[in-house]
């Protein structure tokens, strides 16, 4: 990988190029300040950059404002950003990954754990390179770009941009998996899925399942607009939500809002046929006292009781209209 | 209080220029402390201490990977203290506190000492 590392300390950037240079074989550009960093991604708009690691606190723009600028990017709307901070604060690494990072590394970092990190990272990129490739979200599209959207597998992530507080799925569990118990305290996760997704990856192109993706998208982080959350977009049609400062959601109002919005919104697809997306709201799973391991376990069971609920639906609707042709 | 355990290739050179760094940033981290606790004027002081705080941040962020475990936390612990009161009911006060400054001083000794055992390079002499 080709990385651009941009810290203030010079000696955070001897570390690293050293680091890089001795046991990686990636190759790594510095820069010490934000200002310098854009000039340097300029300068190499031919040659872009395959991972980003940014300080958080630098004279100047900080790293959460670069990470926000290198995301508006159109090379690296979805290139791996590693924040490498000293601040562990919650508020930083919340801001951090809503500004678009994938991962955090606190400083000061034990060689192992970063180089671990940066394998992860490797790894993820290289697999989203060998998959979907890079969708973009927009709203006025050409026919052109409805054309190259690659194929979308119904039951992986997909990276959804342009929307609040909407993050990679892969950030998503890197997020859950930095925060401390004590960060946990008052986190609750939830999920949404999106009825006959199975019908919608059917019958639509890629494009139009991706637009599909993002409406929804957009309308459920406008519905938890008023409070603290940060979303991912896990495939299957399921949005998970963790949310905090002790909210527990009233999953089933939230649906219902959610779905008005919906139903307001008028949507069509690529032939000028209104569709119709809704979505089921599954259990409100409190994190607190959970371990790391099974924070990850209450995360899969918000995604499973959301997708549950999505199931028992259709089989209700089945059902009754079962009970009517027998009636 | 060095890590014994670090041992990455090549790794003495970069922590060579930690040291020679850190004999001139205890040297502003003392005069920083000085303005703080000699001036009245409170852009003065906060000023000053905001500076140190800087200091000490990158301080904290790099010597627990050098080795330098106890400086690093000193550090941060340092730093904390200056946010604390930064950010605290004194912050728009013309003061500064004196446990700040003694513990300031007492991490300018403790870089003296870790310094000291290190001889000077010809470039930084």
């Amino acid at each position: 990988m080709k990385i651009l590392a941009v810290d203030d300390d010079p000696i955070i950037l001897e570390l690293l190029a050293h680091f890089i240079d001795t046991l990686t074989d990636h190759k790594v550009v510095l820069a010490s300040c934000a200002d310098e960093a854009i000039d340097v991604i300029q300068a190499n708009a031919r040659s872009p950059f395959d991972c980003f690691l940014l300080d958080i606190q630098m004279p100047g723009t900080d790293g959460i404002t670069l990470a926000g600028k290198i995301r508006a990017m159109e090379p690296y709307t979805d290139t791996p950003i590693l924040m490498l901070t000293a601040m562990s604060e919650k508020v930083y690494i919340d801001a951090a990954f809503t500004a678009g990072a994938t991962d955090y590394v606190t400083k000061p970092f034990e060689m192992s754990e970063l180089k671990a990190r940066l394998s992860l990272v490797e790894r993820a990129f290289d697999r989203r390179k060998a998959s979907t490739g890079k969708i973009f979200a927009t709203q006025a599209v050409s026919p052109e770009y409805n054309k190259v959207t690659p194929p979308i597998n119904l039951h992986e992530p997909v990276a959804i941009y342009d929307v609040d507080n909407l993050i990679d799925f892969m950030a998503l569990e890197n997020y859950i998996q930095q925060l401390s118990r004590n960060d946990l305290f008052g986190s609750t996760a939830f999920a949404f899925t999106i009825r006959k997704i199975e019908e919608f990856h059917r019958t639509m192109s890629p494009f139009e399942f991706y637009s599909v993706l993002v409406d929804m998208g957009e309308i459920i982080s406008d519905t938890l607009g008023g409070s603290q959350f940060l979303m991912a977009y896990a495939g299957n049609g399921t949005f998970i939500c963790i949310t905090e400062s002790g909210w527990c959601p009233d999953t089933r109002a939230l649906a219902n809002s959610i779905n008005l919005t919906a139903a307001k919104t008028e949507l069509f697809d690529n032939q000028g046929q209104r569709i119709e997306p809704r979505v089921c709201a599954g259990e409100a799973i409190k994190l607190i006292w959970k371990t790391s391991a099974s924070v990850m376990d209450a995360i899969s069971a918000a995604h499973a009781s959301a997708e549950s609920a999505s199931a028992a639906y259709q089989k209700n609707q089945n059902n009754v209209w079962q009970i009517g042709l027998t009636a | 209080m060095i890590h014994q355990k670090l041992e990455l290739p090549g790794i003495e050179r970069i922590r060579t220029r930690f040291l020679e760094l850190l004999r001139e940033r205890q040297v502003s981290i003392a005069e920083h402390a000085l303005t703080a606790w000699e001036s009245d004027e409170l852009e003065k002081i906060n000023g000053s201490l905001a500076s140190a705080r800087t200091l000490l941040h990158q301080i904290a962020g790099t010597a627990g990977s050098l080795g330098f475990e106890e400086l690093g936390q000193e550090a941060r612990t340092v730093e904390t203290e200056i946010d604390d009161h930064l950010n605290g009911a004194d912050a728009d006060l013309a003061i500064c506190p004196g446990a700040l400054i003694y513990h300031m001083s007492d991490f300018v000794q403790l870089c003296q000492t870790l310094t000291a055992a290190q001889p000077e390079t010809a470039q930084s002499a």
